[in-house]
């Protein structure tokens, strides 16, 4: 009876111990931090991802569409951050108030994007 | 015409409270007047639908919710839509879809017959009561405005699609069809006995609920890719995740209900499995609409999470309280239904682990902003490699269960049958996998991915050749082919894939993989509240000419962003995809893409939607099922 008892636990924690291995191993390279933007700016943190959340900086967004390099800067009460992004300007850049971004500042002090995310204030209440 | 939508909303609760208190009268006299009142109450739903419908046709922007979604240009397909363009829309579809499914229920032999219909239907009107009350009480669709605008603000360009079209009643018929299942177990466990029919008569409620919720994430993930340009169909976001929450327990209540008598805790996790499907589609519209996690689907928040999550908490402390009191219900194995037994039924139960694991690991992705606030915090956020470094492993092993399904089947007893009904397979997934590793340089779980393909493919084949006695039925084959083709198609389009971006003049031919491409210069087209720059390359290969490939964008009068239509040509092979980026006279910039293989998973999708569909029908019509429920329902009470 012991034993059996045994067994069940054992087969019950194999796959539990399988994922757990699995989550752990994943999480090196995939976990991005969230910091505000004067947070970010203080500490100067380099080689990690971060992810930045800050208003759009109306009059910065420049957009080279030949490379395509899209700049800007964000914005919190405080403090800015520039930033760039190469890739195609997505549609509703323009139109986006609030700005998250993925990516790692380099040496320059630019935070380089490598995830672009984008909330509209009114029209995109939607669907997914 | 809005006031009929808002007094049906009204009488429709009316109608529900009085079905809710007459079904749950003990006396069986009052059952005709809760089926009245519940039937009375669904048409008060229609009506209330029709109206918002009629709102939208007849471009009523009197109505807040119309103004908002909708404008007189739009052509007429679009303007129905925009019924589930929003919030409230969304929420009074989901319930309308919810009424027709009260309507099944009644309707339903299977249930009738044992009783069991007035009790479902009082377990489903609570749930549609809280809608209504919802769409009375906090967002409703029929508010009024003071000074109506001549014109609407338009549906989001990216909505008007016929993705869009599709894609949310497809979800909301998966998502509310879960509802079923729990309502004829609770039904059932509550009335009490022995009588476990709960297992048998949730199965074509499940089956049609997951068939649904497959359609609804496939077509949102074939609108994603269609539309918004990025070249993927699934990013691991949030409201993605929240889909398939439901969809991997789904899953798994569709094959644990297909079990045979005899495995340890077969009642126990039907019942675990039928709750959590229905408590994960409560969570997912939780998570979609409660702005508690960021998404590129950029939902606003409002006031309907923290109200999701009370009933999510509500409908798992009652769940759980129903089954310690009804403990008596679980014990035995149930009765002798014949399904999936022996070795294949050991193979059934391993993926079923894996489907929650699965769920785990995807769940705590999704969650740890959250967690991590609460533990250290700092929100911390998982990318789409985290995702798939955890789930690509778990999918794989389940996908080669699956694959092997058909020779666990025939297995029986001993190695050696085994083994000679495994052999050809394995050979030839060993053979592909070795290939697609050596030759085409995929890596190792890609060339795993197809190795299962294969192996699959074979396995299933076979035995729809040789189907012997113990063959799969052509429902499940389909399925499984079905989905092993969708392996494919996203293996393949995963690592197989390239991308130029090019600037070029008109006239100009440049060459991308296989083909010649041509490009000729521009075209502006002018429509009443938009122009559109659009751009048709030419596509060659070895100099015949193959097809064209067509890309714009559009600005629209009173929306300050442009919307881009990509340019997809599709072949079996593999898909080409172009943005047009931008451009500076005619001069224009190019971004092109190169992704193999992707067709195979919308055919592996349709495939796996007529196999569900076949077994349904078939699940559906045995009048069988019907008879022995009620006799052993005879013997029992």
């Amino acid at each position: 009876m012991a034993n059996k008892k045994v067994k069940v636990v054992v087969l019950a924690l194999l796959p539990v111990l399988a994922l757990g291995w699995l989550a752990l191993r994943a999480f090196e390279n995939s976990a991005a931090y969230y910091y505000t933007i004067s947070e970010a700016q203080a500490q100067e943190v380099q080689d990690q991802k971060l992810r930045l959340k800050g208003q759009l900086v109306k009059d910065s967004v420049s957009y080279n569409s030949t490379i395509p390099l899209l700049e800007f800067a964000l914005a919190d009460e405080d403090s800015q951050v520039e930033a760039a992004y190469e890739g195609v300007l997505p549609d509703n850049f323009h139109h986006a108030e609030e700005v998250i971004v993925e990516g790692k500042f380099n040496a320059q002090g630019k935070f380089v994007v490598s995830k672009l995310m984008l909330q509209c204030p009114s029209k995109y209440e939607g669907e997914e | 015409m809005h006031y009929l939508g808002l007094i049906s909303l009204y009488l429709s609760c009316a109608f529900t409270l009085l079905a809710l208190y007459a079904g749950t009268r003990p006396e069986a006299a009052r059952h005709k007047l809760a089926r009245r009142a519940s039937s009375l109450s669904v048409a008060a739903v229609v009506i209330s639908t029709l109206a918002l419908v009629a709102a939208f046709v007849t471009s009523d922007f009197r109505l807040a919710y119309v103004a908002r979604n909708s404008a007189r240009s739009l052509s007429l397909i679009y303007k129905v839509s925009g019924l589930w363009a929003g919030q409230s829309g969304s929420l009074l579809l989901w319930l309308f879809i919810m009424s027709l499914f009260t309507i099944a229920v009644q309707k339903s032999r299977g249930l009738r017959e044992v009783g069991l219909d007035v009790p479902v239907n009082v377990v489903i009107n609570s749930v549609r009561l809280l809608f209504m009350l919802l769409l009375v009480f906090v967002i409703s669709p029929f508010e009024v405005l003071q000074n109506p605008p001549y014109n609407g603000s338009g549906l989001n360009p990216m909505l008007q699609s016929l993705g869009m079209v599709v894609h949310p009643p497809l979800l909301f018929l998966g998502f509310s069809g879960f509802a079923v299942p729990f309502a004829v177990t609770v039904a059932q466990l509550w009335a009490g006995g022995r009588f476990d029919a709960w297992l048998e008569l949730s199965r074509p409620w499940a089956l049609f609920a997951w068939l649904f919720l497959t359609a609804g994430i496939v077509t949102g993930g074939q609108w994603a890719y269609n539309e918004l340009g990025w070249g993927g169909y699934w990013a691991w976001d949030p409201v993605e995740n929240a889909s398939l929450f439901p969809w991997l327990t789904g899953t798994a209540l569709v094959l644990t209900l297909q079990l045979s008598k005899g495995y340890p805790g077969r009642k126990v996790w039907s019942y675990i499995l039928i709750v959590l499907s229905f408590a994960l589609t409560i969570f997912a519209t939780f998570l979609t609409r409660g702005g508690v996690l960021d998404s590129v689907h950029a939902f606003s928040g409002g006031p309907l999470g923290p109200i999701f999550m009370a009933v999510l908490a509500a409908i798992l402390i009652f769940a759980s309280a129903l089954a310690y009191w009804r403990r008596g219900a679980f014990r035995g194995d149930g009765h002798g239904q014949v399904g999936f037994h022996g070795l294949l039924g050991w193979g059934v139960q391993g993926g079923v682990v894996l489907l929650l694991l699965l769920l785990a690991g995807v769940l705590f992705g999704t969650m740890f902003p959250l967690l991590s606030r609460a533990v250290v915090g700092r929100e911390i956020v998982l990318d789409e490699s985290f995702f798939n470094q955890v789930t690509v492993p778990l999918f794989l092993v389940l996908f080669a269960l699956m694959a092997l399904s058909p020779v666990l089947a025939k297995g029986g007893r001993g190695l050696r049958p085994l083994l000679r009904a495994a052999g050809i397979p394995v050979l030839l997934g060993a053979l592909t996998g070795l290939y697609v590793y050596v030759a085409a340089g995929g890596g190792l779980a890609v060339s795993a991915a197809f190795a299962i393909a294969a192996l699959g493919l074979a396995a299933h084949l076979g035995s729809l050749v040789w189907p012997g006695e113990k063959g799969f039925k052509l429902g499940s084959t389909a399925v499984h082919v079905g989905v092993l083709l969708m392996l494919v198609g996203v293996a393949g389009s995963s690592v197989f894939t390239d991308e130029i971006f090019i600037s070029v003049e008109p006239g100009e031919v440049f060459h991308f993989g296989e083909y010649q491409v041509g490009y000729t210069g521009l075209t502006t087209r002018y429509g009443v509240d938009r122009y559109t720059v659009s751009t048709t390359l030419s596509l060659a290969r070895n100099g015949t000419s193959v097809g064209e490939l067509a890309s714009a964008k559009t600005f629209w009068e009173n929306r300050t962003q442009p919307s881009t239509k990509v340019g997809v040509f599709s072949t079996i092979k593999e898909d080409l995809y172009l943005n047009l980026a931008g451009w500076e006279g005619q001069a224009a910039q190019l971004h092109l893409e190169r992704f193999a293989l992707v067709s195979w998973i919308w055919f592996g999708a349709w495939l796996a939607y007529f196999g569900a569909a076949l077994s349904l029908f078939r699940l559906a019509s045995v009048g069988k099922l019907h008879k022995q429920v009620k006799a052993r329902w005879q013997r029992t009470s």
